[in-house]
């Protein structure tokens, strides 16, 4: 009587990877420099910095969803948004989960650098932008590292998703939600296909990413 | 360690887990119960279970799932007795004769909660199918569970019994597909209108800010029976395990207890109990 429908099928899709990417995207521009600062300064605090950053690669997503889905109600500290059980939400908590993750391992990839390596760019002479790009070329692998972990961490994130969207159907619902529904529903032919598409996806985007990581290290 | 000395130790180390596996089967018996999350979140199934394996020796594996899902597991075989709240389905699964006993054991009403502020006048419509009439009416924010459980399943019936089409949809009109809780949450957020068991509904009152709209109103009756999986159907299934857990059940006890569940928690009891009757 509930059974999914191919248009939902694309629809749910659709909106799992546009909040994900979002998601990561997001992430990368607050994680990236932030690594790359962390992970190359010196400075009193550093050490007891990283070990909270690490720290924050063990949250657990659905202790980031409780505390960001009561951010969002109506009562609470972003209340006046109005956006509880919204997209946006669900992004929010995304964010949080991958950003620990693309710090650290932004951080271990600049750390590996040679200690000459700066050195050398320097005497280059040449702007701070095309040192950046030239640092960023240099930890590509770990860039890539970082994006593989995030994305397969919010991808598959299920408890986060569903206290800050609320799988509601036509709004905030994506795979792993849908997938929780139809099986508690006792649908598992819905719930399977949605299964194969999410694992379809995952393995997809992680074979990309590896090709170019094979690609970037030649 | 050689090739076959460690072979020998992984032989010897699983014949032991095969004859430990057989003599617990021998030894300790056990009922898979498969309810609905609403029952579950209650905590009554913690209240009574214990007496009951102690009385018995019977060990229970609750499975907490959707009552469609649990009414799944049961035509499957994949439980030994259900503990729902659908009694059409139920009567059908009877009927299927996946299930060879239905009893019902306890029953309470479900509850049309909704702002306290009552935007569309609710409560002074006078029963629920009317209440139901003015919010579709005014198109007033509503949040249906749409997951085929027992809650929503009364909720498609009251669209029915009022004589509108369950399918409808209007902008505030939101389907979470998700559990009683969440959807409560939503409905409190969204300060919309709702169908909720009682349990439920007084748990999640303080935090959702919603109020009843609704009291013992006939159409919003929820009752809650215990099957036993067919073993004509089924070999496998424990249905002896499942006689006792039904005796146990209809016990005058065991229904005095049911009776009186939730005045500790919310100073109002939960479920009446029906004594045990039905097919």
């Amino acid at each position: 009587m509930h059974e999914l429908h191919s248009s939902d099928l694309l629809e749910i899709t659709l909106r799992t990877l546009s909040v994900c990417l979002t998601a990561l995207l997001i992430a990368l521009a607050i994680g990236v420099p932030i690594g790359i600062a962390l992970g190359r300064r010196q400075f009193p605090g550093r050490r007891a910095l990283l070990g909270v950053i690490n720290s924050g690669m063990g949250a657990p997503p659905i202790v980031v969803g409780l505390i960001v889905a009561q951010m969002f109600f109506r009562n609470g500290l972003l209340g006046r948004l109005e956006l509880w059980y919204s997209v946006e939400a669900m992004v929010t908590a995304q964010v949080l989960i991958a950003l620990p993750l693309i710090v650290a391992l932004v951080i271990a990839a600049v750390s590996a650098l040679d200690v000459d390596w700066e050195l050398q760019v320097r005497t280059l002479g040449i702007s701070a932008r095309w040192r950046t790009w030239l640092l960023l070329r240099e930890i590509r692998l770990g860039l890539l590292a970082a994006v593989i972990a995030a994305l397969g961490g919010i991808l598959s994130e299920v408890g986060a998703v569903m206290q800050t969207g609320g799988n509601l159907e036509g709004e905030t619902r994506v795979l792993t939600t849908a997938i929780l529904m139809y099986t508690n529903m006792g649908l598992f032919e819905s719930a399977y296909a949605l299964a194969a598409i999410l694992v379809g996806l995952m393995l997809t985007l992680a074979g990309l990413l590896t090709w170019v990581q094979y690609g970037a290290r030649s | 360690m050689s090739r076959h000395r460690i072979l020998a130790l992984l032989l010897a180390l699983t014949s032991s887990l095969n004859a430990a596996g057989a003599a617990r089967a021998e030894e300790s018996r056990t009922l898979l119960l498969a309810t609905t999350t609403s029952v579950q979140d209650t905590g009554l199934l913690e209240s009574l279970l214990p007496t009951f394996t102690e009385a018995t020796g019977i060990e229970v594996q609750v499975v907490a799932v959707g009552t469609g899902a649990a009414l799944r597991m049961g035509a499957e075989g994949n439980a030994d007795a259900l503990l729902t709240h659908a009694p059409d389905s139920e009567k059908a699964l009877l009927q299927s004769g996946a299930v060879d006993r239905r009893v019902e054991i306890m029953q309470n009403y479900f509850v049309l909660a909704g702002a306290a502020s009552d935007p569309v006048g609710v409560r002074a419509a006078g029963s629920a199918i009317e209440g139901i009439k003015k919010i579709q009416a005014a198109k007033a924010p509503f949040v249906s569970r749409a997951d085929d459980s027992g809650t929503h399943k009364r909720e498609v019936e009251l669209f029915r019994e009022a004589g509108l089409d369950p399918d409808e949809r209007w902008p505030a009109y939101t389907r979470t597909g998700a559990g009683m809780g969440l959807s409560l949450q939503v409905a409190g957020q969204k300060q919309a209108y709702i169908l909720s068991d009682i349990g439920s509904f007084l748990a999640f009152k303080k935090e959702t800010g919603l109020e009843a709209m609704t009291g013992q109103d006939p159409s919003l009756r929820n009752v809650y029976s215990v099957l036993r999986v067919s073993p004509a159907k089924h070999p496998r299934v424990h249905a002896a395990e499942a006689d006792e857990f039904i005796a146990y059940l209809e016990r005058p006890d065991t229904q005095m207890r049911i009776g009186q569940f939730g005045l500790q928690r919310f100073g109002q009891r939960l479920f009446d109990p029906l004594g045990g009757s039905g097919e």
